[in-house]
């Protein structure tokens, strides 16, 4: 019960937990560097090689007109294996991870 | 007449009062566990969330019980807010009125629990045998320690002769007579027991048996069956402050303002016995079983609240 | 038999309590059906299979590298060991090696998340005996272990850490102090959730509730800290070592305690996170240079697993993890087959409970620290008698030999 009754107290005189998800500014909270997020997807540098095809586990890679690829990130498990596959860097994991949109447009990566 | 209207006026702030009390214990509760909380305000807003919503019965529920239960439930226990309320304002009381409050207060007890168990659920009933060994367990103590009060003031059974006699002695009886602190440290025992927290709250221990005896409640009712626990949370740490800390060079209010102005105090100091009594245990105990709580009111309670009465008819 | 006797075989005092699916006290659907005399149980009837997903059979459709995210998936706490449990079976049908970086940080989240599963179990305990400031500290301290997910792997539950053949994150200096850092933050942390849990009110409802002697929890086949507690000295990491605990022997020992309740199985737990946190110790001291990965993508990788199977198991948080793993050749699964550690553990349940009061029953379903979304991949169905059966009938087929 002591020791119950102090680490009560402890954290009362203490300032209460809190994870901020905005910053002071108003803008989001950083993320650590690996953070997998919302993808960003550099078509400029897509071969076309479609390996991210082949490799995404949950199929929300699907090919264009164009030979290229986009990414719906309503399928997207977040695992990364597409920008690791990527022979050139085309796609990324970003650090956006509100996704919460009124279109569903815009959770499909071009 | 104006003892009348003070107890009118004292219905509608018992019920601010256990709202904006349980609001205060939610937020300490959430501090001391590290955690930011609900605001103070937020019983308010689930209390006028739920009377919004629609109540719904169980078909195996007999309903006429399961819907007035609630109701009267809430109206006693607001009652036994009130009346102390009034009559520190009001200045006066009736005869016996303590017995009365006390009396409200597990009525109030009793209603939900027969509620609960009309509601056809299996966990309301394991709720309510739950609720009946605990009633057993706390009612003897807590009116037990009401009698040493009484003997010593000159046998009254009435709230404000109780309040006045601490004035007369000019110091509280916690520390005025070694049998009331005794009595005093009984009430104080019993009040977590009372009010039904953790670590007795075993009626309605949410991880075992689903709240027991609130299972089936919603909407308005579900409103009235938890705001009868908060007023009784409140007349109970108002009763514990008035009967045994009513210290008179703090609590007696300046004499143009009279009864209002204790009142005021009273009110004031009431969080901190809530505080102690209600929030302190809920956040560093486990929950007891009902064997284990069983055993608790009728060792260390109702040991202290014997020990007073002993005591007082001794004459110390 | 008397009449006596008969009369007390139709008890009807006798209440049926139905405890799940959606129960307050159990954050995953599984369905107790429990028998109860006043406040005593007297049977509990078991049922599963309300979540059933079918993860087996949808990763034969897959390859596997898509496979190997998916069975990552199967658990949201023990994810790792899902993968590492099934990237080992594939590494020994490919004989490939990981190097030995590779297999240190591999231990190394895997031993993290061991921390965080059995801090995360800590905090449901107490919110099982309604101790709701413990259960509070207790996630307090597990956020420290989940941020560090964040930092080393980019995510707080999926960590997407193995590949075929090594590992995908690497851990530098900085990261390595940020780990040790942290890990002296979570013993002290840990120190005094261990002390509060000492406590008396804690130990009244926790001891000699849930009883499962030595015979008993052989017999049932009980793995992990259920079986520790109950005094079985079993863990795979010390008799099939995988990953890098071969070399790591010496720096952990097995905790067991011989009461067979759930303090018991709470006390091996909250000394598993000590050795949990020497170990991690041990390992960031230790770590080898080297490569992480093999020089070859993926997909390369996955082509050069032949056709086989093999047998993979790990010492998940729960206990031990069985993977059988049978692969085509060309990049694919013939059959896979998952044993959890709950669906081990499950069965003692019954023996656990019966005996007890109705206010132990969370108490003894949590202190196995059942996983169910695990364990949900058995679901009777009679074939015979189509109804709910019928969909999965059109789909039965011969597994190919």
């Amino acid at each position: 019960m002591g020791r119950g009754l102090r680490a009560a107290f402890r954290a009362l005189l203490r300032k209460p937990v809190r994870v901020r998800y905005l910053t002071e500014a108003g803008e989001m909270v950083p993320v650590p560097e690996r953070y997998r997020g919302k993808i960003t997807y550099d078509k400029g540098a897509c071969i076309g090689c479609l390996l991210c095809i082949r490799t995404c586990p949950s199929g929300a890679i699907s090919t264009t007109e164009e030979k290229k690829v986009e990414f719906s990130v309503f399928k997207c498990t977040f695992c990364g294996q597409c920008a690791e596959i990527c022979p050139k860097k085309a796609v990324k994991l970003g650090s956006d991870f509100e996704l919460v949109v009124y279109e569903k447009e815009g959770m499909v990566v071009r | 007449m104006a003892a009348l209207a003070a107890l009118l006026a004292s219905l509608p702030a018992a019920v601010f009062l256990s709202l904006l009390f349980e609001g205060i214990d939610r937020k300490l509760h959430a501090r001391m566990q590290g955690r930011i909380g609900p605001p103070v305000t937020q019983p308010f807003y689930d209390f006028a969330k739920l009377l919004n919503k629609e109540s719904v019965f169980p078909s195996s529920s007999s309903k006429a019980i399961f819907a007035s239960a609630p109701v009267i439930a809430a109206a006693s226990s607001i009652l036994a807010g009130a009346i102390p309320l009034a009559s520190l304002v009001a200045g006066t009381s009736v005869v016996g009125d303590l017995i009365l409050i006390l009396y409200l207060l597990t009525m109030s007890s009793i209603m939900v629990m027969i509620g609960g168990s009309s509601s056809g659920n299996p966990y309301g009933a394991i709720g309510f045998s739950r609720k009946m060994v605990m009633l057993i367990g706390y009612e003897v103590p807590l009116l037990a320690s009401i009698l040493p009060l009484s003997l010593k003031s000159q046998h009254s059974f009435s709230y404000h002769g109780i309040v006045q006699s601490q004035v007369g002695m000019g110091t509280c009886f916690a520390f005025a007579y070694p049998s009331s602190a005794f009595a005093a440290a009984a009430f104080l025992a019993c009040i977590p027991a009372a009010a039904g927290v953790v670590p007795f709250d075993v009626p309605e221990a949410k991880t075992e048996i689903v709240h027991g005896y609130l299972v089936e409640y919603g909407g308005p009712h579900l409103a009235l069956a938890r705001l009868a626990k908060d007023a009784a949370s409140f007349a109970l740490s108002f009763l514990a402050l008035t009967l045994f800390f009513y210290h008179p060079p703090l609590f007696e209010g300046h004499a143009s303002l009279g009864g209002l102005a204790s009142a005021i105090l009273c009110v004031a100091f009431a969080p901190a016995m809530m505080f102690l009594t209600v929030t302190v245990p809920r956040t560093v105990f486990a929950r007891l079983k009902v064997g284990q709580a069983f055993k608790f009111c009728w060792s260390l309670p109702l040991t202290l609240s014997a020990l007073s009465v002993v005591l007082s008819a001794a004459g110390f | 038999m008397t009449g006596e006797t008969r009369e007390l075989e139709y008890d009807y005092s006798r209440l049926v309590v139905p405890f799940g699916p959606v129960h307050p006290a159990l954050k995953e659907p599984v369905h107790f059906k429990v028998f109860v005399k006043k406040e005593e149980v007297v049977d509990v009837g078991l049922r599963l299979g309300h979540v059933h997903r079918g993860i087996e059979a949808l990763a034969e459709t897959r390859n596997l590298v898509q496979a190997m995210y998916l069975v990552e998936r199967v658990c949201g706490i023990c994810s790792h060991s899902h993968t590492t449990c099934f990237v080992g079976a594939l590494e020994e049908i490919g004989r490939i090696q990981p190097s030995e970086r590779a297999l240190y940080l591999r231990t190394l989240v895997f031993e993290l998340e061991r921390l965080h599963s059995h801090l995360l179990w800590l905090g449901i305990m107490a919110y099982e005996i309604g101790f709701d400031t413990l259960f509070m500290f207790a996630f307090n301290t597990r956020e420290a272990v989940l941020d560090l997910f964040e930092e080393i792997t980019g995510n707080r539950v999926h960590h997407s850490m193995n590949v075929i053949g090594g590992v995908r994150w690497d851990l530098d200096g900085r990261m390595v102090e940020k780990v040790g850092r942290s890990m002296s933050k979570v013993r002290e942390a840990a120190q005094r959730i261990r002390e509060i849990f000492q406590d008396k009110t804690v130990e009244e409802r926790l001891s000699g509730v849930g009883l499962l002697d030595r015979g008993a929890a052989q017999e049932l086949c009980t793995v992990g800290p259920t079986a520790r507690g109950s005094g079985l000295k079993t863990d795979v990491r010390k008799e099939d070592p995988y990953a890098a605990y071969g070399a790591l022997e010496g720096s952990f020992s097995i905790v067991t305690r011989t009461e067979g309740d759930a303090y018991a199985r709470t006390e091996v737990r909250i000394f598993e996170i000590f050795e949990t946190i020497n170990m991690i110790n041990e390992i960031l001291a230790r770590l080898p240079g080297g490569s992480i990965r093999p020089g070859e993508t993926i997909i390369r990788s996955m082509n050069r697993v032949p056709q086989g199977e093999a047998v993979s198991r790990v010492e998940a948080p729960r206990g031990e993890l069985l993977y059988y793993v049978r692969t085509d050749g060309k990049g694919g699964l013939r059959r896979l087959k998952v044993r959890t550690p709950t669906l081990a553990n499950i069965v003692g349940l019954r023996q656990m409970l019966i005996g007890g009061e109705v206010a132990d029953i969370p108490v003894v379903v949590a202190s196995i620290d059942p996983c169910l979304s695990c364990t949900n991949r058995i679901t009777v169905i009679d074939l015979d008698k189509g109804g709910a059966g019928e969909p999965l009938r059109r789909r039965r087929r011969k597994w190919p030999h």
